[in-house]
């Protein structure tokens, strides 16, 4: 059985996830303000890094990396429900790219296994 | 073993090492996150040397072309001296050529660089005195001027305005340095279509733009906004309208600042309004930060892409 990342189609699957996935995310009012005043392009480039972890890609990410990452946005009060926004995001986004529904469960239990990290808890 | 050379600094590349790592060793405290070449936090630019095609993984052509590489997957094995994103290297001495008004509050200043080498639209820093330095984008092209040109507004009480406006002469030295910026004519295929938009002295970076596609044969149709505060802002509009004029594929939309125009004459909204499909045009953003930050949301939101949008966004003098 292949890796659930050459399932979905490696890095070129990422390309054509993560503008989708990030225009969501900034349309999503539970979760937009965090992006408020951020950098685009340094922004996109870490929701790549994300998708290609979330897709089981190749990627070296130590949970002290993601708690770095966010404690900032935890201090502003970022918790649980926006995790859960920003996975149900990504969720919409693999449908909407044909994905079937095993590997969209397998993507969100990726994306959720670095979440109390995130949360820095 | 490699070498490679860090803001001055001798630093050893072992065999198989990555540059990150070299750094980190070294005792560099060089940003980083993903170490897998896809956040690009540890973004280094390759100031001499070529880093390895692999290294710049998902950078876009413009920043392949200035040199920038992801540390954290590059194994060189030629030297390579490498900077800060942000550093703008050494500055070389320039001679004022031409200080001209282009209207009440917009001069143009030409300034002679010999060998200085630049793509119309990047930006450099301009240092006309001790702690007197500005960074302003080049209207000019290399190919064609023997100068480089920025596009300066006059503030009151900026000391760079004064000092421009009531010092500076024809003759006089200056230093300049870098280039740097994206906002070039670079990724750009001759028949896709362009979208240009340029606020106050913006027009400037994308007037080089502009030259440099006619000059390369663009073939897509290009529309350039400018947006001006008032009708006496709309510097260059007759080179312009005359340019619109004779090439087919150039449409140029001015707009100033007019209770009675449409959107009340703003750029954005006016280039919102128009600008419907997107998501194939190779897009050049350059203003103030506010503007340009907002033109470039709403144009990923309707379906640009980021890789297609080169922006320049313009912040005050701190002092």
């Amino acid at each position: 059985m292949s890796s659930l990342y050459d399932r979905l189609g490696g890095e070129g699957a990422v390309n054509a996830a993560v503008e989708l996935f990030y225009r969501k995310v900034l349309a999503d009012g539970r979760i937009a303000h965090f992006f408020d005043g951020v950098d685009m392009e340094a922004q996109i480039a870490k929701q790549k890094a994300f998708l290609t972890m979330a897709f089981g890609g190749p990627n070296n990410y130590t949970g002290a990396d993601m708690r770095n990452a966010h404690k900032r946005l935890v201090e502003r009060g970022l918790n649980d429900s926006h995790v859960d926004a920003v996975i149900e995001n990504l969720n919409y986004t693999l449908r909407d790219l044909g994905v079937p529904e095993t590997e969209v469960k397998e993507v969100a239990d990726l994306a959720n296994s670095v979440r109390d990290d995130v949360l820095n808890r | 073993m490699t070498l490679i050379t860090h803001e001055g600094r001798p630093v050893d590349v072992a065999p198989g090492e990555t540059v990150l790592e070299a750094l980190l060793r070294a005792g560099v405290n060089a940003p980083h996150s993903c170490r897998a070449g896809n956040c690009q936090s540890c973004m280094h630019r390759a100031i001499d040397g070529a880093p390895p095609p692999e290294s710049q993984s998902g950078l876009t052509d413009a920043q392949k072309v200035m040199g920038y590489f992801l540390p954290c997957i590059c194994r060189p094995t030629t030297p390579l001296t490498i900077s800060r994103p942000d550093d703008l290297g050494a500055s070389f001495e320039a001679v004022v050529r031409a200080i001209d008004p282009l209207s009440d509050d917009i001069i143009r200043l030409r300034v002679e660089a010999d060998g200085f080498a630049y793509r119309p639209g990047q930006f450099i820093e301009l240092s006309a005195g001790e702690g007197l330095k500005r960074h302003y984008s080049l209207a000019s092209h290399p190919e064609e001027d023997p100068f480089l040109e920025m596009h300066i507004r006059l503030h009151q009480e900026g000391r760079m305005s004064r000092h421009l406006a009531e010092k500076l002469q024809a003759g006089d030295k200056v230093h300049v340095a870098g280039p740097s910026g994206s906002c070039f004519y670079e990724g750009v295929d001759a028949d896709q279509p362009m979208l240009l938009i340029g606020a106050g002295t913006g027009l400037a970076p994308i007037y080089g733009v502009l030259r440099d596609a006619f000059r390369k044969g663009h073939r897509g149709p290009i529309r350039l906004y400018h947006g001006a505060r008032s009708r006496k802002g709309l510097y260059l509009s007759e080179e312009l309208q005359a340019l619109s004029n004779s090439r087919e594929n150039f449409d140029y939309r001015p707009c100033a600042f007019d209770p009675t125009a449409p959107h009340g004459g703003d750029v954005a909204a006016t280039a919102l309004e128009v600008e419907q499909s997107v998501s194939d045009a190779a897009i050049f953003l350059c203003g103030g930060e506010n503007l340009v930050k907002r033109l470039k949301r709403d144009l990923f939101m309707r379906g640009a892409s980021l890789k297609n949008i080169r922006s320049d966004a313009f912040t005050p003098a701190r002092a």
